[in-house]
């Protein structure tokens, strides 16, 4: 890595950590901090995304990705949640995150994976009431702990590069990491924390750390280049359980009144589609993958922070068991949510219409069979993102509220960039779809080898 | 990009662009008055079908069978494309222009038909983006572009069911036509992919792909199942009397016209694949005369004008089916656009439906005579009172849809909530019930 690369990765990764740290002995202006701190890692980043040459600048990509997601995170926290211990665990999460991005170092990766779940251990600071998020990331950091102190014992170099086709450690490494994906990716049979965590957690920050898509990231940057032979192999295992998964969650999804899990599920069954794109191993299913990953990252925020939102005007007790009717309180944030909701299942003229189509084509052609399972959980997805829509948003309008409530000029404006996010992917893809090129890089000859293996007629 | 091309780009995203900048500036503050919606309104569509009227001119003047603009690709991975081709031939031409006509028509008549009605924005919001969706999908030259024009159809015409949203009854069945249109939409995205992996291309500008035999009749079923579910056709008919819930003018545009012949273009579109297959003809005939028997019955017990209206539509559309199953494309097509025509004139005259017979008695001195009757008078009485009985639950279509795919679903749901349940003190999330699944057993649509 060129030294200017290095100074800016540093810049990045050290700015939401020294950020935190002031946030919380200055106890003031910590929204400020928060989004100058993120602001800051979004131009470092981008400088990183420009200087880096076209086909491997995947990392740089997820950097800018991340950075920009914060910045949408702090904007749209609200001033009830917005205190100095919630800001500074967003910028510690921040930061890690990106040291796992940046990282090409095993020993380091393992290190920014537990420093993200951290905050998450603590039920003071961002902890779930219930047992189960705090075991998920801790099954998984363990798993991936082990796998990695496997390979250093297996004498091998600690460079991820280094390692490329090794197969380090052999196969109980590899499952070690299969498993790490598992829990930390919240697939079957163990996704219940991942509902846990975003009904009893704070919801933006859950959001932050569910974004982080570590599962996926471990599949692309870990797995596929350092097990190329029994990824080609075993791989299918690990896409069935994706698929299943999607399903799974999507028929959990359709009865699901809690607001907050019900999301949890969508972005669930809509994550696993990710992973099973790039287990699919061809370029379509691989390059939907890396889009359907900056469609579900932007969404779901969108869609967590409209609902914290509509929470602290409304009350924490909001239910899709009965009709709410508050779009007419909050008509903009009402077509937000419609806008961020249908984004997320494969809305025409948005990003996840053309990750969907590729996932949907990249799955199909590797697993005809086991494929078929997408679309319908697609489907489901859709019917659930309006349902709820539906039972919050409409229906007869509520007379407890007096005051107008829709989204601040704060708000809206972030609130609308996301938008305008998801809407300009969707109509320019390109610049997105390119970045494929970066995974396929990184998967190598797995793609390559898979491809041709499974086009065979 | 000659001018011809131009045109025809330029008729379709009009409305496509009218709705993206009017939605993004309110979504930033501005709200337009009603004065300026209808004007922006009534001139996107008078330029879109100037436009059109054009492209027929050039047509008709050159003696080209057709006119299309390539844009590239919207976006290439490795060997999959998908192709940006805009396309007006002779079976594209006529819907192109009924959607123009039409949306412009139902924009001038709404202006004042919805004055001061709350949500007068939202309506022409909606009314845009359907026809930009509609427009999109019957100009687009490859299925993958249909794609995007179908969805969009289907989403507008949910939410101008939902669109009196202080009730609840039109959010639920919204819900519930959603749920048909998604799990329908299924079939579409499968045969499209099959075109894919058995041709390479989904691609229609330069002719259908080539496809054998087998492959023709798998498509060909998999894409009936999308236009079952666009057209209301059985056994999916039971959302039809549902989307009755939305506004007069947009149950014209959408189930007199535009959106339940959507279906039938789609099959137009690949009909020589359909006739290719016998099998395929024989499921298009099969459920075109089942839908057509089901509508006729059903229609003559229902208690509204709209209602009935939608069943009478129903109607004509399983004729439509037939006669694409039976390979007889102009006919087809005629009976779309007369039929398109007369059904909107008679939606959008239901509300003062009472008057205009009111008119027609004093006219004539005394009651029109009743039309019809005479059939069921045809059968015996038992019959009769089983048909009036199976025509009032509307074939039991629901009840079915309900039994034997909806529960089953929800229940398995619940099971799987109990089993995200394990290892706590308490019941995880709040659980939906069963008989409150997708409203199935409530909220029968407008009567």
């Amino acid at each position: 890595m060129p030294e200017s690369a290095l100074i800016l990765s540093a810049v990045a990764i050290g700015i939401p950590w020294l950020a935190a740290i002031l946030a919380v002995v200055t106890g003031r202006q910590s929204r400020v901090i928060g989004i100058a701190a993120a602001s800051a890692c979004v131009l470092a980043s981008g400088i990183l995304l420009h200087a880096a040459p076209p086909g491997v600048s995947l990392k740089e990509a997820l950097m800018v990705l991340y950075s920009c997601l914060a910045m949408l995170a702090m904007l749209v926290l609200p001033r009830r949640d917005s205190n100095p211990g919630t800001i500074a665990g967003m910028l510690f999460v921040l930061g890690s995150t990106l040291l796992a991005y940046s990282t090409e170092n095993l020993l380091i990766l393992v290190a920014a994976w537990i420093l993200t779940t951290v905050p998450f251990f603590r039920t003071q600071w961002f902890g779930a009431r219930t047992w189960r998020p705090r075991v998920g990331l801790l099954l998984s950091s363990i798993a991936l702990a082990l796998a990695i102190g496997l390979i250093a014992a297996d004498g091998g170099a600690m460079s991820i590069d280094r390692l490329r086709d090794q197969s380090p450690g052999g196969m109980a490494v590899f499952w070690l990491l299969v498993v790490a994906v598992i829990f930390r990716k919240g697939i079957c049979p163990a996704h219940a924390w991942v509902a846990d965590a975003a009904e009893g957690g704070p919801a933006i920050p859950t959001a932050l750390l569910l974004n982080g898509h570590f599962g996926a990231l471990l599949v692309a940057k870990l797995i596929v280049p350092l097990f190329p032979h029994a990824a080609q192999n075993l791989f299918p295992v690990l896409s069935y359980l994706a698929l299943a998964t999607a399903l799974y969650v999507a028929i959990r999804a359709l009865t699901e009144n809690s607001p907050r899990r019900l999301l949890a599920y969508l972005a669930l069954s809509q994550s696993a589609c990710i992973l099973a794109g790039l287990e699919s191993g061809t370029p379509e299913g691989m390059t939907g993958a890396l889009v359907h990953w900056f469609v579900v990252t932007i969404s779901t925020m969108g869609l967590f922070g409209i609902l914290r939102l509509l929470e602290v005007r409304f009350g924490e007790n909001l239910t899709a068991s009965r009709h709410l009717g508050l779009a007419e309180h909050a008509p903009r944030l009402a077509v937000f949510f419609a806008i961020f909701g249908l984004a997320l299942v494969g809305l025409p003229g948005t990003l996840s219409f053309c990750s969907q189509d590729l996932l949907i084509h990249g799955t199909l052609m590797s697993h005809p069979l086991t494929g078929l399972l997408l679309p319908p959980a697609i489907a489901m997805n859709a019917v659930s993102v309006f349902r709820l829509f539906a039972r919050l948003f409409l229906g007869k309008r509520r007379t407890g509220f007096t005051v107008m409530a829709d989204a601040l000029p704060r708000e809206r404006w972030i609130l609308a960039a996301g938008v305008l996010f998801v809407v300009l992917g969707g109509l320019f893809p390109n610049a997105i779809v390119s970045l494929g090129a970066s995974v396929r890089g990184v998967a190598g000859p797995v793609a390559s080898a898979s491809v041709s293996s499974r086009r065979a007629p | 990009m000659d001018f011809s091309q131009a045109t025809l780009s330029f008729a379709v995203l009009a409305p496509g662009v009218a709705f993206g900048v009017l939605a993004f500036l309110w979504l930033l503050g501005w709200v337009p008055t009603e004065r300026v919606i209808s004007r922006i309104t009534g001139l996107t569509f008078s330029a879109a079908i100037f436009a059109l009227a054009m492209i027929v001119w050039r047509l008709g003047a050159t003696g080209d069978p057709s006119v299309v603009v390539t844009f590239g690709n919207w976006f290439a991975v490795h060997d999959y494309h998908f192709p940006l081709v805009l396309m007006a031939d002779r079976l594209s031409l006529p819907f192109l222009g009924l959607t123009a006509v039409l949306s412009g028509l139902i924009g001038q008549f709404s202006a004042t038909y919805l004055h001061r009605e709350r949500g007068f924005l939202r309506f022409f919001l909606l009314l845009h983006l359907f026809a930009f969706g509609s427009l999109l999908a019957f100009a687009a030259g490859s299925f993958d572009l249909l794609v995007g024009g179908w969805e969009m159809v289907g989403i507008t015409s949910v939410l101008l069911i939902a669109f009196f949203q202080q009730r609840t009854a039109p959010v639920e069945n919204g819900l519930r036509v959603f749920a048909v249109y998604r799990a329908c939409d299924i079939g579409l995205l499968l045969g499209v992919f099959a075109m894919h992996r058995w041709a390479g291309t989904a691609s229609f500008a330069g002719g259908l792909p080539d496809l054998t035999g087998t492959q023709a009749a798998i498509v060909s079923l998999l894409l009936l199942l999308a236009a079952a579910g666009k057209a209301a056709q059985v056994p999916f008919s039971g959302w039809l009397p549902r989307a009755m819930e939305g506004p007069t003018p947009s149950s014209a545009i959408f189930y007199g016209a535009i959106s339940i012949h959507a279906g039938a273009y789609l099959l137009l579109r690949v009909q020589p694949m359909i006739v290719q297959s016998p099998l395929a003809s024989a499921f298009v005939i099969a459920i075109g005369v089942l839908t057509a028997i089901h509508g006729t019955i059903v229609g003559r017990a229902s208690a509204d004008a709209k209602t009935s209206l939608a069943y009478a539509s129903l109607t004509q559309v399983g004729v439509v089916f037939v006669e694409i199953g039976f390979g007889w494309k102009w006919i087809a097509i005629t009976h779309i656009l007369g039929h398109a025509t007369v059904r909107t004139l008679q939606f959008l005259r239901a509300p003062s439906m009472l008057h205009d017979y009111h008119a027609m008695h004093s006219a004539i001195g005394g009651e029109l005579s009743p039309a019809g009757q005479h059939l069921e008078e045809l059968f015996p009485e038992p019959v009769q009172l089983w048909l009036y009985r199976w025509a009032l639950d509307r074939g039991h279509l629901d009840t079915i849809l309900d039994r034997f795919v909806i529960h089953p679903l929800f229940r398995l749901s619940q099971i799987f909530a109990r089993l995200d349940g394990l290892g706590l003190d308490q019941p995880v999330g709040q659980q939906e019930p069963v008989a409150l699944s997708l409203q199935s057993s409530a909220g029968r649509g407008a009567d």
